[in-house]
């Protein structure tokens, strides 16, 4: 009798359980943001998501969660449960975290739902500073070690990547500035309080035709249609081949443990979102490569970018931990 | 020039654009009103409701909700000391001193109107001399930010009240709350014993609404048997003589929150911090003492923080920088209405400046209108029985706190210096100083550090780029001479150059 009862209570449990997996969503969906309003990851997020918001027949209520460079809203997520009802809209930055003694979580806790797109990284510097193309800046940092002034966004950002790159690769020496972000490290630069910064292309485009800044190169595999006179750094430095296409990412998650139908309906309706026209034409116009990925080929791309990027942070000595430790394979 | 005046008045000759500003102007004024609930939040929520809008359509709103917001502060400031956003806390230590008094009518007309002509001073600048003002705010340096962080700590001797000693101990404790959560520069954890919650530091707006609204609440036990004070409504929009004698005042405080706001890495709440020293500097003998309840320490902040308004825009509009938290929201919102809001900006889209400029007029005006009427129902809030004023500045202190960042913690917090700061009123302490040292903080510790790096550790190299630099050397400039001007030194040189006048 008790076994019967219990396999009948076990039933409408599995019940219960597929028919809201079906019905999904049955109520509006949070979509918690990692970086604060008016930043790259909002804009991207807040611009995709009433596309897909269409397809779900529901409101995605966006949060901006910010702090601990992201991991309060991935660990917030973390604690939620996995039904599909909270969003994590986030960057590069979790894959990092590790490595960096910041959490303990990285994206092999969450689905990937989409990856949206990349960032192009660019090489730009002060209208008045003595190099006008990366090989000029590396000859005159060689010749001139710890003089020049590198804008930064702080450990694990963009440009300290891009910067241990670089000095892993070549011989590169540069007192780097950290700034609040690179909004904040592009002004300062035309100030004159750095020379140089890596930079993602969107941010500093603007700027670069404007003439108020100039552009050394891009830091990528080819040139970019944005900036089409700007060499690719491999065009000189043909050791960098292995390391590129690199750049911060933007994508939608949800945790792991998601039951396999909410997460179809959910790569559904981002898919259809980054393809829409309008926000296709953001990402050019920005001079973000549109990826719109998801599941196994998206894992693979965050595998790899997790692997080249925490060695390159580690070998700088940017990183507090190996990312051995955490069974981080070398690219 | 007929198509830049078309724009101008662009949104004031369409109805859909009229009226859009004017509901944006009447619910920044709410939003602002309430603490925790902030424009920056108010204008990101927007940018995906009026994502399939046209842009000038979104963009009134936007507009109207920044020019009402940054006002509106100031109404829970003066009737309840809860400043609704940081940058109407200077306004708290004069406004809610006035309420106190029956004169919170007063204190909102006169706030009002002050408020209105700061904005205006703004867009006057923001008009006709946008290029030139952002060329300058770019000049700064972080060893010229750190000056102006060093400058605002001086601040300290004008808002600690009875004891300066007292005061700068909790100047030093905002400091150092200030330091809790991750190094910016390093992502080193700094006081956070591990916890994650603690990594983004301690909110200084759920500090500052529990230093102020909760505490104030508690301290307000104590007369429970006192009847509420009646508030005088006869005298509401200011007198002309008023506002005569304060134009100078008023003037002169514009000017500091127009180069403040424009300065990309300040806005309004340090802009009106520094108006109202300003004004306890130059005010040589108010009616009523500072902190007491004097008008020129209403006039200063409000002036100032609208003021900002239009200092913001001026990079953003120019350069595609923002000026403060709030602009780079709205570059974002350009960016999705498929414009690209940078240095080219107003060389490809004129209308887009016109029409700002135009609009931030209107919803100026819409401010002056909204905000002068209505304030008979506002001031009977503080008439009401403090069994129903109490509760509900609680509840308005946990709603606010929690809506900073959605977390419960800042709850928490809020509550924990709600208690301390009835302390530290009880024993005399002021809590201005801890609230201005946790906002001072970040801005001193970031750019110290940023232009000690740049000089590649070396402080004769820092001490001789101060000297060498012009703007440097006239914000060290000035610092030192404020520092004489507060000190018996000064008073000594004075009364040796005049000895007649000293003795009085």
């Amino acid at each position: 009798m008790l076994g019967k009862l219990m396999g009948a209570v076990a039933a409408l449990a599995l019940f219960v359980g597929s028919a809201s997996a079906a019905d999904y969503p049955e109520q509006d969906i949070q979509g918690i943001i990692q970086w604060g309003a008016g930043g790259s990851t909002d804009l991207v997020m807040r611009s995709v998501a009433p596309h897909a918001e269409k397809v779900l027949g529901r409101s995605i209520v966006m949060i901006n969660k910010t702090g601990g460079v992201g991991a309060i809203a991935t660990q917030f997520v973390a604690s939620q449960p996995s039904d599909g009802y909270t969003l994590l809209m986030s960057a590069e930055n979790p894959q990092l975290y590790k490595v960096m003694g910041l959490s303990n979580l990285d994206y092999a806790d969450f689905y990937p739902v989409n990856v949206l797109a990349r960032g192009v990284p660019v090489l730009v510097a002060n209208n008045d500073a003595p190099f006008n193309t990366i090989k000029e800046l590396v000859e005159y940092v060689q010749a001139n070690p710890g003089k020049v002034k590198m804008g930064s966004t702080g450990p694990g950002g963009l440009p300290s990547v891009v910067g241990g790159m670089l000095s892993t690769q070549l011989d590169f020496k540069v007192t780097a500035v950290p700034f609040d972000g690179d909004g904040p490290a592009l002004t300062a630069m035309q100030g004159g309080a750095v020379d140089f910064m890596p930079a993602v292309l969107g941010a500093a485009a603007e700027h670069v035709k404007a003439g108020r800044i100039k552009i050394l190169g891009v830091f990528d595999l080819e040139a970019s249609p944005v900036l089409p006179d700007a060499k690719p750094i491999v065009a000189d430095y043909p050791e960098f081949k292995k390391l590129l296409p690199w750049g911060p990412f933007f994508g939608v998650f949800v945790k792991r443990d998601t039951p396999d139908e909410i997460k179809a309906k959910l790569v559904e309706a981002f898919k259809t979102g980054a393809e829409a026209p309008e926000f296709q034409k953001l990402l050019d116009d920005r001079g973000y490569v549109s990826l719109n990925i998801s599941g196994d080929e998206a894992d693979a791309f965050l595998k790899k970018w997790q692997s080249t990027t925490a060695w390159v942070v580690y070998d700088a000595g940017i990183a507090k931990k190996s990312p051995e430790e955490f069974g981080i394979a070398k690219p | 020039m007929m198509d830049a005046l078309s724009y101008l008045f662009a949104s004031w000759l369409q109805p859909e654009l009229l009226a859009l500003t004017a509901v944006g102007t009447a619910a920044g004024i709410y939003i602002g009103a309430i603490p925790g609930l902030s424009v920056t939040m108010a204008v990101s929520i927007l940018i995906s409701f009026t994502f399939g809008w046209e842009v000038n359509h979104a963009l009134a709103l936007m507009n109207g909700i920044f020019m009402g917001g940054v006002y509106g502060g100031s109404r829970t400031a003066i009737l309840l000391n809860i400043p609704g956003a940081p940058a109407a806390i200077a306004t708290a230590l004069d406004g809610y001193p006035m309420a106190r008094k029956g004169e919170a009518g007063n204190a909102i007309g006169l706030s009002t109107v002050m408020s209105f002509f700061g904005g205006f001073v703004g867009i006057i600048v923001l008009a006709a001399g946008a290029p030139v003002v952002s060329e300058f705010a770019i000049l700064f340096q972080p060893r010229d930010y750190m000056l102006l962080a060093v400058m605002g700590i001086l601040l300290v001797g004008s808002l600690s009240g009875e004891s300066l000693a007292k005061g700068i101990f909790a100047g030093a404790l905002g400091m150092l709350l200030g330091t809790v959560g991750l190094d910016p520069m390093t992502a080193e954890q700094r006081f956070t014993f591990g916890s994650v919650e603690l990594m983004n530091g301690i909110s200084a707006v759920a500090l500052m609404i529990g230093l102020f609204g909760v505490s104030e609440a508690l301290l307000q036990l104590h007369n429970l048997h006192l009847a509420a004070v009646k508030q005088k409504v006869d005298k509401i929009i200011p007198s002309f003589s008023d506002l005569k004698k304060y134009l100078p005042l008023s003037l002169q405080t514009s000017a500091i929150g127009v180069i403040i706001g424009a300065l990309p890495g300040t806005g309004g709440d340090i802009a009106a911090l520094m108006a109202y020293d300003h004004a306890k500097r130059v005010t040589k003998d108010p009616e009523v003492p500072f902190g007491q309840g004097a008008k020129e320490g209403l006039v200063a902040p409000e002036s100032a923080n609208n003021a900002a308004v239009g200092g913001a825009y001026i990079p953003m509009l120019t350069l595609g920088i923002p000026g403060d938290a709030v602009t780079a929201v709205i570059i974002g919102a350009l960016f999705i209405h498929g414009l690209n809001p940078g240095p080219l900006l107003l060389i490809e889209k004129p209308d887009m400046f016109w029409f700002t400029v135009g609009n931030l007029t209107l919803a100026n005006i819409f401010l002056l209108i909204f905000g002068l009427t209505g304030i008979r129902i506002f001031t009977k809030i503080i008439e009401c029985p403090k069994g129903v004023l109490f509760p509900l500045i609680l509840l308005l202190s946990v709603v606010g706190a929690y809506s900073i960042n959605n977390s419960l913690s800042d709850v928490w917090w809020m509550l924990g210096f709600g208690v301390l700061g009835y302390f530290m009123k009880l024993y005399g302490y002021q809590v201005g100083p801890v609230v201005l040292g946790i906002i001072l903080s970040r801005l001193m510790d970031d750019n110290w550090r940023r232009a000690i790096i740049s000089e590649q550790e070396s402080l004769p190299a820092f001490f001789y780029g101060m000297i060498t630099s012009p703007l440097s050397a006239v914000l060290f400039l000035a610092i030192v001479l404020i520092l004489l001007s507060q000190t018996p030194v000064w008073k000594a040189i004075k009364m040796h150059a005049s000895p007649r006048l000293g003795r009085g």
